[in-house]
C-alpha cells in the first residue's frame, strides 16, 4: 500500500469508486482517516429497468451519496453507461451467441473500472483510485503484485486477474486487509446505514434477474431439442442453446418430467451444437464431456514476473475455476493447464485464474 | 426530531387512532356478510363514506373507495371512451406521477404553467380540441404547494360544452382533480368547482395510509380496473379496509374543524422560517398553501443538505419525493424555469401538525449552520 499521508502536509488524492454498499462506503472512510483528500465516484454503469425488475442504480447513487456527505467528501456521479453497454454487455452478448460463458464482472473491471474510471480520475488529478474490493497490493521488485484478500471467504482476485498493470500501480483496496465481519463492524460502529444493506450479487441486474432472464430480453428464444448423447434419441426441448451451459442440469424440459427419466437420476448438458441448435445430455456422470485434466486457455494475462520469466514447462499453479472456487493444483505449459486431478470441466468462457501462495500469477479465458 | 415533510407522509393522531382500533380487533367483519354484526360494520362504514364524501359538497353513492391516491387517478382517466387513437387529454405539465404517466398512456398533451406555477389559460385554451375528453388539474401541486385556480378553468370548460351542444357535439368534457395535497387546508366543493372527478388522499391529511376515494360525478362514467366481488358500485372490487375509511373520515373531520386556523398558523410559521433563514431564494411565492416553501441555495446541492440535515435530526426533501431516490430532476421545478443548478439546489420544506414554532426557528438555525458549512467545504475544494 502507498505511504500513508498527513492531513496537514499535501494530502494524496484519492478518487474511490463508491456503489453504495458497505466495502466501498468503509473504504472511503479509512481512507479519509488516513488522510487523504478523498473523492467519491459512483459510476453509473446500467440504469435500465428489466419487466419485473426494478435497476436499483438510483436507491444505490443515493447510499453512496448519504455516506460521502457523513464522511463530508467531494462526490461526483460519472455517467460510463454507454461504454458499458459497448464494453461489457455487448461483449457479453456476444460472447453468449458464440456459445460461452463469459463473466460480466472480469470485463467489468478490466474495462470499466480499472480502465475509463482510472484513467478519468488520473485525469481529474487523482494520485490514486480505490476501490472496495477484497484484495491486496504489494510491491514485489517494483511491480505492483496482486494477492489474494485475507478474508479468504470474500477475496475477489478472481474478478481482477485482467485488470492493468499500470492502473494497480496506482490503486489502493483499502480493506484488502481486513475481513467481512469487521468491515460491517465498523461501518455500524461509524454509523454508517449501509452496513445493514443486501449484498449486491456481481453486476445488479445479473445478480436480480439471473442471467438466462436477461439474456431473453436482447435474444429471442430459439427452440431445439434436448437429446441424449449415448443413444440419439430425443428426450425433451429446449429453448435456444445458448442459454444453456455444460454441466447444467436444472432447467431442461424433458419430456414433462424436469431433468429427470424413469430411474430419477438427472441429466447433465454435456454438449451444445450451436449450428443445429441441438442440447446433447447425459445421465453418465463420468461422462468426459463433464471430466477433464488439462484446459486449453487464450487471451492470457500474466501479471507476475515469476510467470513472465519461466514461460519454461510445467510451471506449478493453484487453479481457481470460479470465484470462490476452491484452489486446485496443475502445472500450466503454455497454454495448457494440467491438472493433478480430474476436474469438471468449466464453461467455455469462463476464466481459469493462477495463483502462486497468495500471488495472483494471471489467468486465461477457458476455451 | 424536527419533520419538515408533510407532504410525504403525515402521522395519524390518536383520535384517529381510537376511532380505528375496534375495527381492527372486534368490528372485523366483511361489511358484505349477512349477519347483523357484519351489517353494523357496514353501516359504520357506510356512515364514514358519507362523512367523507361531505366535506367536499357530495354523497356517499358519488365516491368510490380505493388504496390510494394513485390508484384514484388512474381509475379517473378510465372516463375516457375509446383511450386509443386522438389526443383526448389534456394535463398539467406540473402534475404528480400518477397522473402524468397515465395521461402520456392515453396520449396527453401537456397544458403549460406559468414561471409562478399557475396554469397558462390561455395554453388550456388553445389545446383543447373537440376531440378532448378529460382535463386533469391538480388543486395543489405537490411539490411547491401552487394552488390552481379551477373556477377559472371550469368556466372554459362550461364555454366547450356550451358550444360544443351548439355544434351538435355528443363527447363530454370532464375534469378531473388531484386534491390529495388540500384536502385539509381548502374548503372544497365540487359542484361550485366545477370539478367531475376528485382524488382525495387519507395519508396527507393525517389519515392512514392506502386509502383514498375517487368522486365521480353523474357526466363521468368509468370502467373498474380491478374486477371482482363487485363493492364501490363495480367499480372498485375488494372487500371494504372498514377500518382505513373510519379513519379518513375522522382525519377529514379533525381537519374541517381547524381549516382556517391552521390555514393562519402556517402563514405565521412561514413568515417566522424565511425571516431566520440566511442566503436563500424563494421558489415558490405566490398562489400556494402556506406550509409549501420551497427554497434555493445558489451553487449548492440540495441533496446533500438532506443527509446533513438528517444527521441533526431534521428531516427536508428536495423538489419531489426525494429525487436522490428516483434519479431525475424534478419535472416541476423545470416546468418553471428553473435552471438545473437552481433545481439542485431547491430544498422543499413542508409544515405541519407536528411542528410547533420554536422548532421553526430551532430548524432555520440548523438549516443556517448546515449550509454555512456546506459552503466552507465547497471554497475549500474549489
Amino acid at each position: 500500500m502507498p505511504a500513508k499521508t498527513h492531513p496537514s502536509k499535501n494530502p494524496k488524492t484519492v478518487f474511490v469508486g463508491m456503489s453504495g454498499g458497505v466495502d466501498s462506503s468503509v473504504s472511503a472512510m479509512l481512507l479519509k482517516n488516513q488522510g487523504y483528500k478523498v473523492v467519491g465516484i459512483y459510476m453509473k454503469n446500467w440504469s435500465e429497468d428489466l419487466p419485473g425488475m426494478k435497476c436499483p442504480w438510483a436507491e444505490d447513487l443515493a447510499d453512496a451519496k448519504r455516506v460521502a456527505v457523513k464522511l463530508g467528501i467531494d462526490f461526483e456521479v460519472w455517467d460510463f453507461e454507454k461504454e458499458y453497454k459497448k464494453r461489457v454487455v455487448d461483449y457479453m452478448l456476444n460472447e453468449f451467441k458464440a456459445g460461452n460463458t463469459p463473466n460480466p464482472d472480469i470485463m467489468c473491471n478490466q474495462e470499466i473500472k480499472f480502465k475509463l474510471f482510472y484513467e478519468k480520475a488520473m485525469s481529474a488529478g487523482a494520485d490514486y483510485i480505490a476501490t472496495g474490493h477484497y484484495a491486496r497490493i504489494k510491491t514485489i521488485s517494483n511491480h505492483p503484485a496482486l494477492l489474494r484478500g485475507i478474508d479468504e471467504k470474500k477475496d475477489q482476485t478472481y474478478f481482477l486477474y485482467r485488470i492493468s498493470e499500470e492502473s494497480l500501480a496506482h490503486t489502493i483496496f483499502p480493506i484488502g486487509e481486513m475481513t467481512k465481519p469487521e468491515v460491517k463492524k465498523l461501518a455500524e460502529e461509524n454509523g454508517l446505514h449501509n452496513a445493514y444493506k443486501k449484498e449486491s450479487m456481481g453486476v445488479c441486474f445479473i445478480g436480480e434477474v439471473g442471467i438466462k432472464d436477461f439474456l431473453k430480453e436482447y435474444i429471442d428464444i430459439n427452440p431445439g431439442e434436448i437429446r441424449e448423447i449415448e443413444s440419439n434419441n430425443i428426450l425433451g426441448y429446449h429453448e435456444g442453446v445458448i442459454f444453456y451451459t455444460i454441466g447444467q442440469r436444472h432447467g431442461l424440459y424433458l419430456n414433462g418430467e424436469k431433468g429427470k427419466i424413469n430411474d430419477g437420476m438427472p441429466y447433465y448438458v454435456v454438449k451444445k451444437d450451436i449450428k443445429n441448435n441441438i442440447i446433447y445430455v447425459s445421465k453418465n456422470l463420468n461422462h468426459e464431456a463433464i471430466w477433464t485434466k488439462t484446459l486449453e486457455l487464450k487471451d492470457i494475462l500474466l501479471r507476475s514476473s515469476k510467470l513472465i520469466l519461466n514461460p519454461a514447462k510445467n510451471y506449478p499453479v493453484m487453479v481457481r475455476l470460479r470465484h470462490l472456487a476452491p484452489l486446485v493444483p496443475a502445472t500450466i505449459n503454455g497454454k495448457f493447464l494440467t491438472f493433478k486431478e480430474e476436474i469438471k470441466r468449466p464453461a467455455p468462457g469462463q476464466s481459469a485464474v493462477l495463483y502462486e501462495d497468495e500471488e495472483c500469477l494471471g489467468g486465461g479465458i477457458i476455451c | 426530531m424536527i419533520y419538515l415533510d408533510h407532504a410525504a407522509a403525515t402521522p395519524i393522531s390518536k383520535k384517529v387512532l381510537k376511532k380505528m382500533e375496534p375495527y381492527f380487533l372486534h368490528d372485523f367483519f366483511n361489511p358484505s356478510a349477512a349477519y347483523m354484526p357484519a351489517k353494523k360494520v357496514n353501516a359504520k362504514y357506510e356512515a364514514a363514506k358519507a362523512s367523507i364524501a361531505h366535506t367536499i359538497g357530495a354523497k356517499s353513492s358519488d365516491l368510490i373507495i380505493t388504496a390510494g391516491a394513485t390508484e384514484a387517478n388512474n381509475l379517473a382517466f378510465t372516463a375516457i371512451k375509446k383511450p386509443q387513437g386522438a389526443k383526448k387529454v389534456l394535463y398539467l405539465e406540473t402534475e404528480h406521477d400518477s397522473v402524468r404517466q397515465i395521461a402520456q398512456k392515453y396520449g396527453g398533451e401537456k397544458i403549460k404553467v406559468h414561471s409562478s406555477g399557475i396554469i397558462d389559460l390561455n395554453d388550456l385554451k388553445n389545446k383543447i380540441t373537440d376531440e378532448t375528453e378529460l382535463i386533469s388539474i391538480a388543486l395543489v401541486n405537490n411539490e411547491i404547494g401552487t394552488i390552481q385556480p379551477l373556477a377559472e378553468v371550469s368556466a372554459i370548460i362550461r364555454d366547450v360544452k356550451i358550444q360544443r351542444l351548439k355544434k351538435g357535439i355528443k363527447t363530454k368534457l370532464l375534469l378531473h382533480s388531484d386534491a390529495s395535497q388540500a384536502l385539509n387546508l381548502i374548503d372544497i366543493n365540487v359542484a361550485r368547482l366545477g370539478i367531475d372527478l376528485l382524488t382525495m388522499n387519507s395519508a396527507k391529511v393525517y389519515g392512514p395510509k392506502g386509502v383514498g376515494a375517487l368522486y365521480v360525478s353523474h357526466d363521468a362514467k368509468l370502467n373498474p380496473i380491478i374486477l371482482g366481488g363487485g363493492q364501490e358500485n363495480g367499480l372498485r372490487s375488494g372487500t371494504e379496509n372498514v377500518p382505513g375509511v373510519i379513519g379518513f373520515a375522522e382525519a377529514l373531520e379533525e381537519a374541517k374543524k381547524h381549516l382556517a386556523s391552521n390555514r393562519k398558523k402556517y402563514a405565521t410559521w412561514k413568515k417566522v422560517l424565511l425571516k431566520e433563514l440566511h442566503d436563500y431564494e424563494l421558489i415558490n411565492k405566490k398562489h400556494t398553501l402556506d406550509n409549501f416553501i420551497v427554497i434555493c441555495y445558489n451553487r449548492i446541492d440540495a441533496e446533500r443538505l438532506i443527509f446533513l440535515l438528517e444527521e441533526k435530526d431534521v428531516y427536508v426533501s428536495t423538489g419531489a419525493a426525494c429525487a436522490a431516490s428516483k434519479g431525475v430532476r424534478s419535472h416541476v421545478l423545470k416546468a418553471i424555469g428553473l435552471s438545473d443548478t437552481q433545481i439542485a439546489g431547491s430544498l422543499r420544506i413542508t409544515l405541519g401538525e407536528t411542528n410547533d414554532e420554536s422548532q421553526i426557528k430551532k430548524a432555520a438555525k440548523i438549516i443556517n449552520e448546515v449550509v454555512e458549512k456546506e459552503r466552507e467545504r465547497i471554497k475549500n475544494a474549489g
